[in-house]
């Protein structure tokens, strides 16, 4: 069952001379893990804030969770969590007080004026989840004396306390260590597993989309590929052996007679489709080097985009 | 990781109402915390009430046919409702600046009710200046009967409500704080002037009769002095209209500017 369908989308900004989302089509499944990747200005923010209900869009059609977003924006809403790309915090309040503020508008409940006059439930949740991402002891502390980072992991708390059923990632991850966004990984993994959650997100680590169940990449607002990491990394990219030998020349000469293509940079780069055992078990040159390069999710972004730089040009 | 979940469980009234208080408890705190807005609306009396309002006293007040003081105090005291609220407004614009504005609209509750809850919070400072006022004006010797100061109170959340709705009309359409400012002013100062908060406009004629007409200052004005001066001899000549009427029009102008204002608030932020 789809939960997103984007058909068509257009959205041209007033002034600007082209779209900045040129006709986009794509949907999601439902506890779907989406990973919507291009580069800067390519349409990925304006596409989210579409589909989250706070931008008009030119022309297209969007629905989400089966929900028209322009005649049934209110349920859209009830449906959907977002952390936006920029902060979007009061620093007037305490980073509790924030929180406070988005459950009582989600209806998670009534509003109280202290953390101690909110309901148990409430308060179990924020401690759980702050302690998930390591915020606790800023709790209560004024947005003001919080590092950007620690505002990022304040801003996911948020978003995940209604649990929603479509959960929009902008570059969720931007300013966090390395611990901490494992730690978010770990938590929006098990959300997902717990209530079958729809993650759609936008990274520019392209690492962290290597386990999404489907990639989109967007580039000059249209859709220049969608399918799985796999197939995206096998459509652009061979995998590639990497040889050396104390006789680099007996190497060369013995590929050559074999017929297999080869690239000497630094190393002797054997590019191959099946198996690298076939390559490695006709070879009899004695081999100083061998390794085995699987290309990335990152791998292949980058070659898509030289590529459709080329292509531009 | 915690399996207890927060399930929504109000009614719509309810949460509607809910966002109403949650928004207006955020203003409300964040006031709180700023001493610079907390000095202003104490700060705005003594100007506004002290030294317009003395200097008005001492040199124009003559052949009126009723005490100036007393007259001046009520139009004062909603001078300050819808001025600070108004200017709380513009905090709007800082909402804007810090993408809160996309939070409060990215969740599933009215528009109307964001709003609302905005310009109520905006009204805590506006209530705080009234309070400042009456103590500037018993420090001049002019003081109101308790009780028909407790029912300008009561009719204080209504008030703060007009001023407030007419201000989102200009400030929703704003992105700029210094122009939001200027807007401010733009509103706030011909309501002072035209509305007969210092200045009775009885006898205003042609243009000037007509814009006072339109200001929704002037029928909260009114209805506050129709309930100060009810029984006394200068009611026929200080209240205008009856106290329906003003009723009917701030209840037309509120309604009509929170559409026009709420309409514009939204559309400028997802219209880009």
């Amino acid at each position: 069952m789809s939960v997103i369908e984007v058909n068509n989308l257009v959205k041209q900004y007033k002034g600007a001379k082209a779209p900045s989302v040129d006709g986009i089509s794509f949907v999601v499944e439902k506890g779907e893990f989406f990973a919507f990747l291009g580069p800067n200005g390519a349409g990925k923010t304006t596409t989210i804030s579409i589909l989250t209900t706070t931008l008009s869009k030119t022309s297209g059609e969007v629905k989400i969770a089966g929900f028209d977003i322009d005649r049934e924006a209110r349920k859209v809403r009830e449906k959907v969590g977002i952390i936006f790309q920029q902060p979007s915090l009061d620093p007037q309040l305490t980073a509790e007080q924030n929180i406070r503020f988005h459950a009582c508008l989600y209806g998670m409940c009534g509003y109280r004026p202290t953390f101690k006059m909110m309901p148990a439930a409430y308060r179990k949740r924020v401690l759980d989840l702050a302690e998930i991402v390591g915020i606790q002891d800023a709790l209560f502390k004024p947005i003001k004396k919080l590092s950007g980072g620690m505002q990022r992991k304040l801003e996911i708390i948020r978003s995940l306390i209604h649990t929603p059923a479509v959960l929009f990632l902008d570059e969720p991850t931007q300013g966090l260590d390395a611990v901490s966004r494992r730690g978010l990984w770990d938590y929006i993994n098990d959300v997902r597993n717990q209530y079958g959650t729809t993650v759609f997100l936008t990274t520019h680590y392209i690492d962290e989309a290597e386990n999404v169940d489907k990639v989109c990449l967007i580039n000059h607002g249209k859709i220049a590929a969608c399918c799985s990491p796999e197939d995206m990394r096998n459509s652009l990219l061979r995998q590639e052996l990497i040889l050396d030998a104390e006789d680099r020349t007996a190497l060369t000469n013995e590929l050559t007679a074999l017929g297999l293509p080869f690239t000497v940079n630094g190393r002797v780069i054997v590019p191959y489709q099946e198996s690298a055992q076939d390559v490695i078990s006709r070879l009899q040159t004695r081999l100083t080097v061998l390794r085995i390069h699987e290309p990335s999710l990152e791998d292949a972004y980058v070659e898509f985009l030289n590529k459709s730089g080329r292509d531009a040009a | 990781m915690s399996t207890l979940v927060l399930t929504r469980k109000q009614s719509r009234v309810l949460r509607e109402l809910n966002t109403v208080l949650t928004v207006m408890a955020r203003e409300v705190t964040a006031y709180l915390k700023s001493p610079g807005a907390a000095i202003m609306s104490l700060a705005m009396p003594l100007v506004m009430m002290g030294m317009i309002g003395g200097n008005l006293m001492q040199n124009m007040a003559g052949g009126l046919g009723f005490e100036f003081g007393q007259f001046m105090l009520v139009g004062m005291l909603v001078n300050m409702l819808f001025m600070i609220t108004s200017m709380g407004m513009a905090s709007m614009v800082d909402d804007h600046d810090i993408d809160f504005n996309q939070e409060m609209l990215v969740s599933p509750v009215s528009r109307y009710s964001l709003v609302i809850g905005k310009i109520l919070g905006s009204a805590f400072a506006g209530i705080v200046s009234m309070a400042g006022t009456l103590v500037v004006g018993l420090i001049m010797g002019i003081t109101l009967p308790l009780g028909k100061l407790l029912l300008i109170l009561a009719l204080s959340p209504l008030m703060c409500l007009t001023g407030g709705a007419l201000a989102l009309i200009v400030i929703g359409l704003i992105k700029n704080r210094k122009a939001a400012n200027l807007a401010v002013n733009l509103i706030v100062m011909p309501q002072m002037f035209l509305s007969g908060a210092i200045i009775p406009i009885n006898n205003s004629s042609g243009a000037l009769m007509v814009f006072s007409r339109l200001m929704p200052m002037t029928y909260c004005l009114d209805l506050a002095r129709a309930v100060v001066y009810a029984g006394t001899p200068e009611y026929d000549s200080v209240v205008m209209f009856n106290p329906m009427v003003n009723f009917a029009m701030i209840a037309v102008l509120t309604v009509g500017c929170l559409i026009i204002g709420t309409f514009f608030f939204a559309r400028s932020e997802k219209n880009r």
